[in-house]
C-alpha cells in the first residue's frame, strides 16, 4: 500500500508543469543526441547540467535523466538508417538493423525498437518502484567497511565487463582512483597534487573531464577519417511491425528486458553491455542462427529492449545506494551534490519528491518517446544529413560553452581540453575512458569510506572480511578478477598444445 | 599492439611511479590513522606492476611479427593539431576577448581555414552560430558567458 501512495505522490509530482516540460525537453534532446554520432548522452548530460542551475533539483534530475534513456531510443535510428550507431549501446543494431533497412524493411526495424524500448523501459520503472525502496532498506545497515568493498566490486565489473583489455581497465581505474585524490584532503586538510593551480584546488571536475574524454576526443578521432554515411533515399514506410513481426520478436524483447534490467542494476554494468549479451542469446537460442546479420527482427527487438532496461536499471544503485553504476550516473551522481542532495539509501526519506517524481517521470518519458519517435523519425533522418563540417565545431563550441558554464572558469576549459586530447591518445592506445570516469567519482567516497573503516577498527583490516556482507561483495571481487585469469590460461594453453 | 603497448606501458609506469613519491610525501600515515598519501601510495604501486605486467607483454609478443603499423594516421594529423591550436586559443582568450568575438573567430577559421569552405557560407554560418548560441545560452539559460572588451555594450 505505501508504494502506490508513493507512486502516486509521485504523479503529483512529475505532472506538474514546469516538471512535464522539463521532461519533454529531456527526452526529445535524448533522442537527437542518440541520433547524432559523436555526441553520447554522458557529454550530452554533462554539458547541460550548468543549465539546470537556476531549476529545482526535481526538474534538473527528471530533465538529465530523460536525456539519458532518450539517447537509448535515439540510437537505433542512426543504426538502422546509416549503420553508424549513434552511441555505443546501439552498435549491434547495427547488425541486423540495417541489413533489414537495406531489404526494404527499415520501417518495421524502426518501429520494432521503438515499441521493444517502450516495453523494456516500461517494465525497468515498474521494477524499479518495488525493488529501490527494498534494498534502499538493506543499505541502511551499511556501514563504512560495505560501503568500501560493494565501490570496489563496482570497479571491478566494469573491468570484467570493459570491452578491450581487462589490466588496461584496470590501470584505468586506478589513475582514475588518483585523479579523484586531486584537491583538499578532507580529513587533513592538506592540498593533494595540486602545484599551486588554483583551479585543482576543488580537484578535477568530472563535468569537464567526461566532456573531454567522450566529446572533443571523439571529435579529434573522427577528423582522422572522413566519415561517409550513406542515407537510405527509400521511403520509409510501415513502421507499425506486423502480427508476424510481434510474434517473431516478441520473446526476444522480454528476454533482452529482463537480462538488461538486470545487467544494468550491477555496479559497473549498464547498457553496453547488456545489448551485446542480449544479442549473443538471442544468436544462441534461435532456431535460425543463420539469419542473424542478414536482418533477423530479434537481432533489432532484443538489444533495443535490453539496453532501454538497462538505462533504467542502472538507476537502482544510484537512488538507493549513492553509487553511480556507469559514467553516465556518475554524472547524475553530481548533478545531485551539485543540487545540495546526497544520493544514497536516505534519499528516499529525505528528498521523496526527487526520488518518485523521477521514478513516475521515467514512466511518462517512456510514453513521450513513443509518441515522439514514430512521427518524428523524417526530422531525426534530417538532422543526420548536416554535414560533419558543420556538425564537428557545433559539437566542440557545446563543450567549450559547457566546461566554461560549470563554474564561469577558463580554466576548467582548459583542464577540459587537456582531458580531450589525454581521451584521444587512450583511445589510439586502446584505453578505455568509462573506468577512469567511475573511479574518478568513487575515489573520494571510496577512501573516506576506507579511512572511516580503519579508524573504526583501529588499524585493523580484518573489519572488511569479518562483517558478512563485506566479506561477500570483496569474494565477488576477488571471483571478478581472477576468473578471466584463468580461463585467458586454460585458452592459452589450448592454443599452444 | 606491441609498439603501442611500450609506449603507453613506459608512460603509465612513470607516472605511477612519480604519485607514489608525491604520495609518500604527503605522508602515509599509520593504519591506525591513514595519512592524506595512504590510498595513494598504494594505488601507484598497484598500477606500476600493472604498467609492468603491458611492458612485459608487449616485449614478449615482439616477436610475433606485427608489421609497424603507425598509430597514428598521417593523413589528418595536420588538421587535428590546427584544431586543438585553435580550441586552446579559444580558452586562453575567451575571458580577454568576451564570447561573442572568440565565437566569431573560431568558426570563422574552422570552417574556412581549415573546412576551405567559401568565405561567403563561411561569414554567414558563423554569425548565425554565434548569435543562436548566444541567445540559448546567454539570453534564456543566463550561463554568464564572458563579455570581454566588449563589455560596454551589454545586450
Amino acid at each position: 500500500m505505501e508504494i502506490i501512495q508513493s507512486v502516486l505522490y509521485g504523479f503529483q509530482v512529475a505532472l506538474q508543469p514546469i516538471n512535464l516540460i522539463y521532461c519533454f525537453f529531456g527526452v526529445l534532446i535524448g533522442t537527437l543526441v542518440g541520433v547524432l554520432p559523436g555526441l553520447g548522452p554522458a557529454a550530452a548530460i554533462a554539458l547541460l547540467l550548468p543549465s539546470t542551475f537556476k531549476a529545482t533539483p526535481v526538474s534538473a534530475i527528471i530533465m538529465l535523466a530523460g536525456i539519458y534513456y532518450g539517447a537509448m531510443y535515439g540510437g537505433s535510428t542512426t543504426s538502422i538508417l546509416v549503420n553508424i550507431p549513434g552511441e555505443a549501446a546501439s552498435v549491434v543494431t547495427c547488425l541486423d538493423g540495417y541489413q533489414m533497412a537495406r531489404r526494404g524493411r527499415a520501417g518495421p526495424a524502426l518501429g520494432i525498437s521503438a515499441f521493444g524500448s517502450f516495453i523494456a523501459g516500461t517494465f525497468a520503472v515498474i521494477a524499479l518502484t518495488f525493488l529501490a525502496p527494498l534494498l534502499a532498506g538493506i543499505a541502511l545497515k551499511f556501514g563504512p567497511p560495505e560501503y568500501f568493498s560493494l565501490m570496489i566490486v563496482g570497479i571491478m565489473v566494469l573491468t570484467f565487463l570493459s570491452s578491450g583489455s581487462m589490466i588496461k581497465a584496470l590501470m584505468m581505474a586506478a589513475v582514475g582512483l588518483i585523479l579523484g585524490g586531486v584537491g583538499m584532503d578532507a580529513i587533513s586538510g592538506k592540498y593533494r597534487f595540486t602545484y599551486g593551480i588554483q583551479i585543482l584546488a576543488d580537484g578535477v571536475g568530472l563535468v569537464p573531464t567526461v566532456m573531454g574524454l567522450f566529446g572533443i576526443s571523439e571529435v579529434l578521432e573522427n577528423l582522422e577519417t572522413e566519415i561517409k554515411r550513406d542515407i537510405l533515399t527509400t521511403k520509409i514506410k510501415n513502421l507499425l511491425p506486423t502480427l508476424k513481426d510481434w510474434a517473431d520478436s516478441i520473446w526476444s524483447v522480454i528476454r533482452g528486458t529482463v537480462l538488461g534490467f538486470f545487467l544494468g542494476i550491477i555496479p559497473g554494468g549498464g547498457a553496453i553491455i547488456a545489448s551485446f549479451a542480449s544479442y549473443a542469446i538471442e544468436k544462441k537460442t534461435s532456431k535460425h542462427p543463420e539469419e542473424f546479420g542478414k536482418g533477423a527482427i530479434q537481432g533489432v527487438a532484443a538489444p533495443e529492449a535490453a539496453n532501454n532496461a538497462a538505462a533504467g536499471g542502472a538507476f537502482i544503485p544510484l537512488l538507493t545506494l549513492g553509487i553511480p553504476a556507469n559514467a553516465v550516473m556518475a554524472i547524475l551522481l553530481g548533478a545531485l551534490m551539485i543540487h545540495g542532495l546526497q544520493p544514497g539509501p536516505l534519499l528516499m526519506k529525505q528528498a521523496p519528491d526527487l526520488f518518485w517524481g523521477t521514478i513516475v517521470s521515467m514512466y511518462i518519458g517512456n510514453g513521450m518517446l513513443l509518441v515522439l519517435n514514430l512521427p518524428l523519425i523524417g526530422l531525426w533522418v534530417k538532422v543526420l544529413k548536416v554535414p560533419y563540417y558543420l556538425l564537428y565545431p557545433l559539437i566542440i563550441l557545446f563543450c567549450l560553452i559547457g566546461s566554461y558554464s560549470i563554474g564561469n572558469n577558463a580554466g576548467d576549459v582548459i583542464v577540459m581540453l587537456i582531458f580531450g586530447i589525454v581521451g584521444y591518445l587512450m583511445r589510439k592506445f586502446r584505453y578505455d575512458g568509462a573506468p577512469m570516469v567511475l573511479a574518478l567519482v568513487l575515489g573520494p567516497m571510496l577512501e573516506e569510506a576506507l579511512r572511516q573503516s580503519l579508524i573504526l577498527s583501529q588499524g585493523n583490516f580484518s573489519i572488511f572480511v569479518s562483517r558478512p556482507l563485506s566479506l561477500s561483495f570483496l569474494i565477488l571481487a576477488v571471483l571478478l578478477l581472477v576468473v578471466p585469469i584463468i580461463t585467458q590460461r586454460r585458452k592459452l594453453s589450448t592454443l599452444k598444445e | 599492439m606491441g609498439r603501442a603497448d611500450r609506449i603507453s606501458g613506459i608512460f603509465w609506469l612513470v607516472f605511477a611511479l612519480f604519485v607514489c613519491i608525491e604520495s609518500y610525501r604527503l605522508g602515509l600515515g599509520t593504519l591506525h590513522k591513514p595519512g592524506p598519501g595512504f590510498l595513494f601510495f598504494w594505488t601507484s604501486i598497484v598500477l606500476s606492476i600493472m604498467s609492468l605486467v603491458i611492458l612485459f607483454r608487449a616485449w614478449t609478443e615482439k616477436k610475433t611479427g606485427e608489421a609497424k603499423a603507425s598509430i597514428f594516421g598521417k593523413q589528418n594529423t595536420l588538421k587535428i593539431l590546427l584544431v586543438l591550436i585553435s580550441v586552446f586559443l579559444y580558452a586562453l582568450f575567451m575571458e580577454r576577448l568576451g564570447f561573442i568575438l572568440v565565437t566569431l573567430l573560431l568558426f570563422v577559421f574552422l570552417l574556412g581555414v581549415i573546412e576551405k569552405k567559401r568565405w561567403f557560407f563561411t561569414v554567414f554560418v558563423s554569425v548565425v552560430v554565434t548569435a543562436i548560441s548566444y541567445l540559448i545560452f546567454e539570453i534564456w539559460l543566463r550561463s554568464q558567458l564572458p563579455k570581454g572588451f566588449l563589455e560596454f555594450l551589454r545586450f
